[in-house]
């Protein structure tokens, strides 16, 4: 089921021409990566659907309707330019942002006690928010934009600022919302967490739809037909293959000739008697397809 | 549309913050107890000097002239306060310290000496503060001399008044009829006051109650351009604290621009009556007899202004409120907001400048033209109301105050637009023209 459509988006800002005609799909229950380079118009895009700025044209459909105003209640947004009220307690401005989402005040206050518990920062409720480390300062702004449970969510950097045990935490607070069919757009420069998170991606470079897919669709798209194989002793040569390379520690990368599937050569190795210990697809990395995909646009 | 439920969450969290902030707390309580912590301080050499007049002042006099014909000491009798005002002070339980400071006029005494020389001696002896010489030829000159030691001088116009007063007294004693010699003393021991309207109705007034009528409207002007001014710089000050802390876009997600503007208005509004709301009562407990001395004075409180001034006041907040919101957030800073405030602060103090022509002419062209432009029509409407109410007809009021609603719908919906502009503006601030682009655009 899809939540939301992007049907032909358009919007410049005078001679600049932001979007150019952006229409992708987010289906329900999904990690979705948003990704592009910076200026690449994804923070246009984000206001347009956030209902902050309108686009010249095209339409969003959400929810299976047209885009309104009232949608928004069913959403989070986690800006990439954000902050909090610096000389305010914690618990009042997650109060607040809930009140503002839609919840009554006394709710609000419980579930950021909650959210708060749940972050590990059950001690700051009282505490000024100048008083917070960054770290602290921004799982509080990601509780306060999960506070409502919104049924779409969009998350533009949630990574930043955070050691790796809080990261982790961000991470199994996306996979969790996954789990109970909630939606998270995940707009991120940091592409192991597209490929470990994300099932599917969007990728836009100046203000238009570059990549689009699943993700293991995706990378297969953009990789070189490879398979990396890791035996025992050596590997009996087979047919199909057009280059082996040894990367050391019994593994093998196989580069295939055209038209040769990896089945056809792990059933031409196993007749061959090859003692295999690991066989895959070599898949190229995000981070590899982000930058070609870029680099390409700009030649 | 203008979804409520935002706006009450915008005003109740602008409110809340605002009068749990320190410099609310220290301005809204703090501000009375420095008022009365300096009229304490500013009080104590006026008390001294009270004080030290209460004492008996004995002056001599020479009276070379004979006229005033003293055998022994005289005490200047007090002076005469007009029944109007006594039973107004009566009324406001002031009584007392009005008698404290008639009784103030009785000590002086005037003590007679033969000669100057006797005079001089007394005075060496500090036992005169000074004495009056009055030469044989005082009635067809007039000239007193008046002697005083080096550190003090008998210039001052009460001791003055007091030996005027002494003078006439004496001066036509026994001369006249009792009666006119009364007069004479005294020519004036009532006035009474009419006012003709412009249908011809004769009606009475008394100074005190022309006092009040222009007292009151000066007091009111000043009242809203302060609160307008207070009020401007929270708004102002909301807005740049929320450009610099970066939730503007986490709130314009959650509201629309309508929604955060009312909601910053009516909370930072609710937060200013409060702080108004205590200020009038702590001066209400203080002065808690105003309106009885005003009754006892034969003058109606002007209750049509207040109550006009009820109904003008939020308004006029409104409509400067959201100006000032408006454009301030194009700021790109509090210092570049704060002179967009003042901008339309300026507007505001417009009807004061023109105070004097208005209290003149309270129905003029200028007063009239006034009434229908809404940067002026809050302070003028009610200065009319006040001043002289048969002169405005119920239809400039009620037209004036469906300009000024239809002004408020006007700037809030500008004001909107730049806010959506302006608020997400950072950086160097565009052109005006592509400020104003943009806001067509939304």
């Amino acid at each position: 089921m899809t939540v939301l459509v992007f049907n032909e988006l358009r919007k410049s800002y005078g001679e600049t021409v932001a979007l150019r005609g952006v229409s992708f799909e987010v289906r329900a229950g999904e990690v979705f990566g948003f990704l592009g380079p910076n200026g690449a118009g994804k923070t246009t895009l984000i206001r347009i659907l956030m209902d902050i700025i309108r686009a010249d044209s095209g339409s969003i459909t959400l929810f299976g309707e047209p885009h309104r105003r009232e949608h928004l209640d069913r959403m989070g947004y986690l800006p990439e330019e954000r902050g909090l009220y610096t000389k305010q307690p914690v618990l009042r401005i997650l109060t607040y942002f809930g009140t503002l989402r839609g919840l009554d005040r006394a709710e609000a206050r419980r579930r950021g006690r909650e959210w708060l518990e749940r972050m590990g920062l059950e001690e700051v409720a009282s505490w000024r928010v100048e008083r917070l480390s960054k770290g602290m300062s921004q799982k509080v702004q990601i509780a306060a934009t999960l506070l409502s449970d919104p049924d779409l969510c969009i998350l533009d950097e949630p990574f930043s600022g955070l050691d790796p045990i809080n990261v982790r935490l961000v991470e199994e607070l996306i996979l969790e919302r996954r789990g109970r069919g909630k939606t998270t757009i995940l707009s991120t420069h940091q592409m192991s967490q597209v490929e470990q998170l994300c099932d599917r991606v969007a990728l836009i470079h100046r203000g238009s739809l570059k990549v689009y897919g699943e993700v293991g669709e995706v990378r297969k798209r953009y990789s070189l037909p490879e398979v990396r194989v890791v035996a025992e002793g050596d590997l009996p040569p087979v047919t199909g293959i057009q280059k082996v390379e040894y990367e050391g520690d019994s593994t093998w990368r196989l580069l295939l000739e055209d038209g040769t599937e990896p089945r056809d050569i792990l059933a031409a190795l196993v007749r061959a008697g090859a003692r295999l210990e690991r066989f895959e697809r070599v898949l190229a990395p995000m981070e590899d397809i982000f930058v070609r995909v870029v680099q390409e646009a700009a030649s | 549309m203008t979804r409520w439920r935002k706006v009450r969450a915008v005003a109740a969290f602008e409110m809340l913050c605002t009068v749990r902030s320190k410099s609310w707390l220290i301005t809204t309580f703090g501000m009375p107890v420095f008022v009365g912590l300096y009229a304490g301080v500013v009080s104590i050499p006026i008390y001294l000097e009270t004080r030290q007049a209460r004492q008996v002042a004995v002056y001599g006099v020479v009276d070379e002239a004979g006229v005033l014909g003293l055998d022994d000491e005289v005490a200047v009798r007090p002076i005469e306060i007009p029944p109007e005002i006594r039973s107004a002070v009566e009324a406001a339980g002031q009584a007392e310290a009005l008698d404290r400071q008639i009784a103030w006029f009785r000590n002086f005494v005037f003590r007679p000496f033969s000669t100057e020389e006797r005079a001089r001696a007394a005075l060496a002896d500090g036992a005169i503060r000074g004495y009056y010489r009055l030469a044989a030829d005082y009635v067809a000159t007039g000239v007193v001399e008046s002697y005083s030691p080096e550190t003090r001088t008998l210039g001052g116009s009460e001791t003055r008044r007091a030996l005027d007063r002494l003078l006439v007294e004496r001066l036509v004693r026994g001369k006249v009829a009792d009666d006119l010699a009364a007069r004479v003393s005294e020519p004036i021991s009532e006035s009474r006051d009419w006012l003709i309207t412009k249908t011809g109705e004769v009606k009475r007034t008394e100074g005190a109650a022309r006092a009040v009528r222009v007292l009151v409207p000066i007091g009111f002007a000043v009242l809203l351009v302060m609160s307008i001014l207070m009020s401007a710089g929270g708004l102002i000050q909301t807005t740049a604290i929320e450009k610099e802390n970066k939730v503007v876009e986490v709130l314009l997600s959650s509201a629309n621009p309508d929604e955060i503007l009312i909601g910053k208005l009516v909370g930072q509004g609710v937060a200013g009556a409060l702080q108004m709301g205590v200020w009038v009562g702590m001066a209400a407990i203080a002065g808690v007899g105003f309106t009885g001395a005003l009754s006892a004075m034969g003058v109606e409180p002007p209750w049509l202004g207040m109550a006009a001034v009820v109904l003008f006041f939020p308004l006029a907040y409104l409509f400067f409120g959201s100006l000032m919101l408006g454009t301030g957030s194009l700021g790109s800073n509090q210092t570049e907001a704060a002179q967009w405030g003042m901008a339309w602060a300026l507007l505001a103090a417009v009807p004061m400048i023109l105070l004097e022509q208005l209290l003149h002419a309270p129905h003029g062209a200028a007063a009239r033209i006034l009434t229908w432009i809404p940067f002026a029509s809050p302070t003028v409407v009610v200065l009319r109301l006040t001043v002289d109410p048969s002169g405005i007809a119920w239809w400039e009021v009620a037209g004036s105050l469906v300009v000024l609603i239809a002004g408020i719908w006007f700037t809030i919906r500008l004001s909107a637009r730049l806010f959506r502009v302006g608020i997400m503006l950072t950086g160097a601030r565009p052109k005006l023209s592509e400020i104003l682009r943009q806001a067509r655009l939304r």
